[in-house]
């Protein structure tokens, strides 16, 4: 008699099925001619043929059939099938290059239809629950992320997927997308570091005085509230008159436009968040833990690098968190006044409407984001464990 | 010796300690007891300076304490108080050698200390040390707590109601470890509660305080015996101040001993030497026996005792 019997899991059935009449009802993948022309769409079948379309139907059949057996094996088996599946879902795309790419056009290209995207979201979701079901360690979550991003890559730099809009927009700009890299990690991490450590002064200021707390804590909420193209745009006037008055600020490349109103702005945004934990994290310590340390016989600089410090660290580096993936957006937007980042690819791509010019600038952004969360939160745990 | 002439201390407009004097001998345990807000844990938090004090003056050894250094003055007193405030991203063990650490000890010599205390305190050097404090049941943290302050191997010993927040069993259990901490170390303590059968149980001498003031300083027995007003009275409980009397004696002390041990029926209940004159009538009134064996750990019988000599000793 089995002893472990478990319940039949209807969280993967459910998202299966989803994935299983979107991947059949909207189009898979598109063929464009050039790369502003929307192209003709393609279903599963049309797109991929029988071969195709019979993996990714029985596949998703296999998932639902094993969610359903009452062994608890059944996710070991089901994780490293929807791994499998994530990995190579770039090849269905490569089937359409084959298939449908005429051969004589020089600017043809396939694009990502709606149909291959909810397949893609889907699968992440079953994985996610999963994964969850499988109680994963971190380490096991992060190279989960890693094998399917490195079978991404893999995919990506196969002759077959050359076609793809996405890869021919970078291939076109394979140089500013590194210039863009660097200066969107460079605008955002530099705006979350500062702001870090004006946030922690001011956070220790409104420790030490109580009367402090309301005015800072307004001003910062205060900045929260402007619009951020507002912001962007407020600052040009005074920042271009700075520069105008004082020459050498010029040669420090600090002007109207470009990263110096975009770092500002994005400092005054972080502050909010970063102040509010910093502040909270501080005065949570509990009273008996410090009354404790100072009964002993610690110092003040012991009672706060020893224990106030520590034990609001964790509170603090959430505060980071949220911090730099509202910064990461956010550079996005400042492109707008000429900073530069991966917004300049979304913003040139809305101009020329050229959807995967957009998603060249859109996806990295997300994936900066998400690599942020993972590492911080990773850190925080470190540090909440010990 | 600590000395307490003439201190005040107010918070703003209200006198929370007003003009008290005191005097704790070396080695004694004095009990500050009172309900709460009578000023008994300001007195406490004066003595080590984290409450400074309005008027007044306070001497450690003859010495005025605020000559000293504050966090050097502290180093040498410990410290427990009723939630323990164990830090709980430390372990066991480096909670409890905090005071070492900050006295600089040599490594070796800490994690002796730590481990000498942790069995001190009854709990495993080996599984204890390494565990975090919310691991612990209450009564294991406050043993930590209680190692913890006598770590440094400070003079004085300070204690804020350490066992007020534990269940009747553990509290009892802690109370029994205290008094042969107490007896083998003779550290100076002032203990703070609002519970008079512990007070009555722990103390040299007892101080009750009320409003602020100190209304009577005198040991366990005289307290019982001649409360000093009616709330003194009221506050050990009329109705069971004969068996409060009792329970401050042990069967040790009235018993007639064998000149040497002898066998004894293994069948028959006895007492032991430690056990106080009250539990030993409640046995026998259980038991409606007139006299008892006194029993060694061993199980021989040392001695016996009498009805009669055990209601005498109350007397």
């Amino acid at each position: 008699m089995p002893v472990s019997t478990q319940p039949p899991n209807r969280v993967i059935p459910a998202l299966a099925l989803s994935a299983l009449a979107c991947v059949w009802l909207l189009d898979f993948g598109l063929v464009q001619p050039n790369r502003i022309v929307s192209g003709t769409g393609y279903g599963l079948y049309a797109a991929t043929g029988w071969l195709g379309a019979v993996v990714v139907s029985s596949l998703l059949a296999v998932a639902v059939g094993l969610a359903l057996r009452p062994t608890h094996k059944r996710f070991w088996v089901l994780a490293l099938l929807l791994i499998t599946a994530l990995m190579a879902l770039p090849l269905l795309l490569e089937m359409l290059a084959q298939r449908k790419l005429p051969e004589d056009s020089a600017y043809a290209r396939i694009g990502i239809g709606a149909g291959f995207w909810c397949l893609a979201f889907f699968l992440a979701l079953m994985l996610l629950e999963t994964l969850g079901q499988l109680k994963a360690s971190r380490r096991l979550q992060l190279s989960t992320v890693l094998l399917i991003v490195a079978g991404w890559w893999f995919c990506a730099t196969r002759e077959g997927l050359s076609s793809l809009s996405l890869i021919r927009e970078y291939a076109n700009r394979a140089d500013q997308f590194t210039q863009a890299l660097t200066t969107h990690l460079s605008l955002s991490l530099g705006a979350v570091a500062i702001s870090a450590v004006l946030a922690f002064g001011l956070a220790l200021a409104m420790v030490r005085r109580e009367r402090l707390r309301r005015p800072l804590l307004g001003l910062v909420s205060f900045m929260q509230t402007i619009p951020s193209l507002a912001l962007f745009g407020l600052l040009i006037a005074p920042l271009g008159a700075l520069s105008a008055a004082y020459p050498f600020l010029q040669t420090l490349g600090i002007r109207g436009i470009g990263w110096a109103p975009a770092m500002l702005a994005l400092i005054a945004y972080s502050l909010l968040p970063m102040v509010r934990n910093t502040y909270v994290a501080l005065m949570e310590v509990p009273e008996p833990v410090v009354d404790a340390g100072r009964g002993m016989g610690m110092n003040e600089r012991q009672i706060f690098f020893k224990l106030k410090l520590p034990l609001a660290l964790p509170v603090i580096i959430e505060g980071v968190r949220i911090t730099t993936i509202q910064a990461i957006g956010l550079t996005a937007v400042a492109a707008l006044i000429g900073a530069g980042g991966f917004g300049t690819f979304i913003f040139q791509g809305l101009g020329q409407a050229a959807m995967d010019l957009v998603l060249l600038g859109a996806l990295p952004t997300v994936f900066l984001a998400l690599a942020a969360d993972a590492i911080l939160s990773a850190l925080k745990f470190q540090g909440a464990s010990r | 010796m600590i000395e307490l002439k003439g201190v005040t201390r107010r918070f703003g407009d209200a006198v929370a300690v007003d003009n008290i004097d005191l005097t704790i001998e070396t080695g004694e345990v004095c009990v500050l007891v009172g309900s709460s807000g009578c000023g008994k844990s300001t007195t406490l938090r004066m003595i080590n300076r984290l409450l400074p004090r309005t008027s007044g003056e306070i001497l450690v050894d003859g010495e005025d304490i605020n000559k000293a250094d504050p966090e050097a003055l502290r180093l040498n007193m410990g410290y427990a108080i009723q939630s323990t405030g164990l830090f709980p991203h430390w372990t066991v063990a480096r909670n409890i050698g905090v005071v070492p650490d900050l006295l600089k000890w040599p490594t070796h010599k800490r994690d002796e200390r730590v481990s000498e205390l942790l069995t001190l305190l009854g709990l495993d050097p080996a599984t204890d040390a390494i565990k975090y404090p919310h691991q612990l049941s209450g009564g294991q943290a406050q043993r930590v707590g209680v190692a913890r302050a006598l770590a440094g191997d400070p003079n004085i010993l300070l204690m804020d109601e350490p066992f007020g927040a534990l269940d009747a069993i553990t509290r009892e259990n802690l109370q029994q470890e205290m008094l042969r901490i107490q007896r083998q170390l003779s550290k100076t303590t002032v203990f703070v509660t609002h519970d008079i059968d512990e007070a009555l149980k722990l103390a040299t001498r007892i101080a009750v305080m009320d409003q602020g003031r100190i209304i009577q300083h005198d040991t366990p027995e005289a307290i019982l015996r001649r409360p000093a007003s009616a709330f003194v009275e009221n506050l050990i409980g009329k109705g069971d101040r004969g068996l409060k009397l009792l329970a401050l004696r042990t069967v040790g002390d009235v018993m007639e001993r064998y000149p040497r041990p002898r066998q004894s029926d293994p069948l028959t209940e006895g007492l032991k030497e430690t056990d106080s004159l009250r539990a030993a009538l409640s046995v026998m009134v259980w038991q409606n026996s007139d006299q008892l064996p006194v029993l060694s750990e061993a199980g021989d019988a040392v001695g016996t005792v009498k009805r009669e000599q055990l209601l005498q000793g109350g007397v």
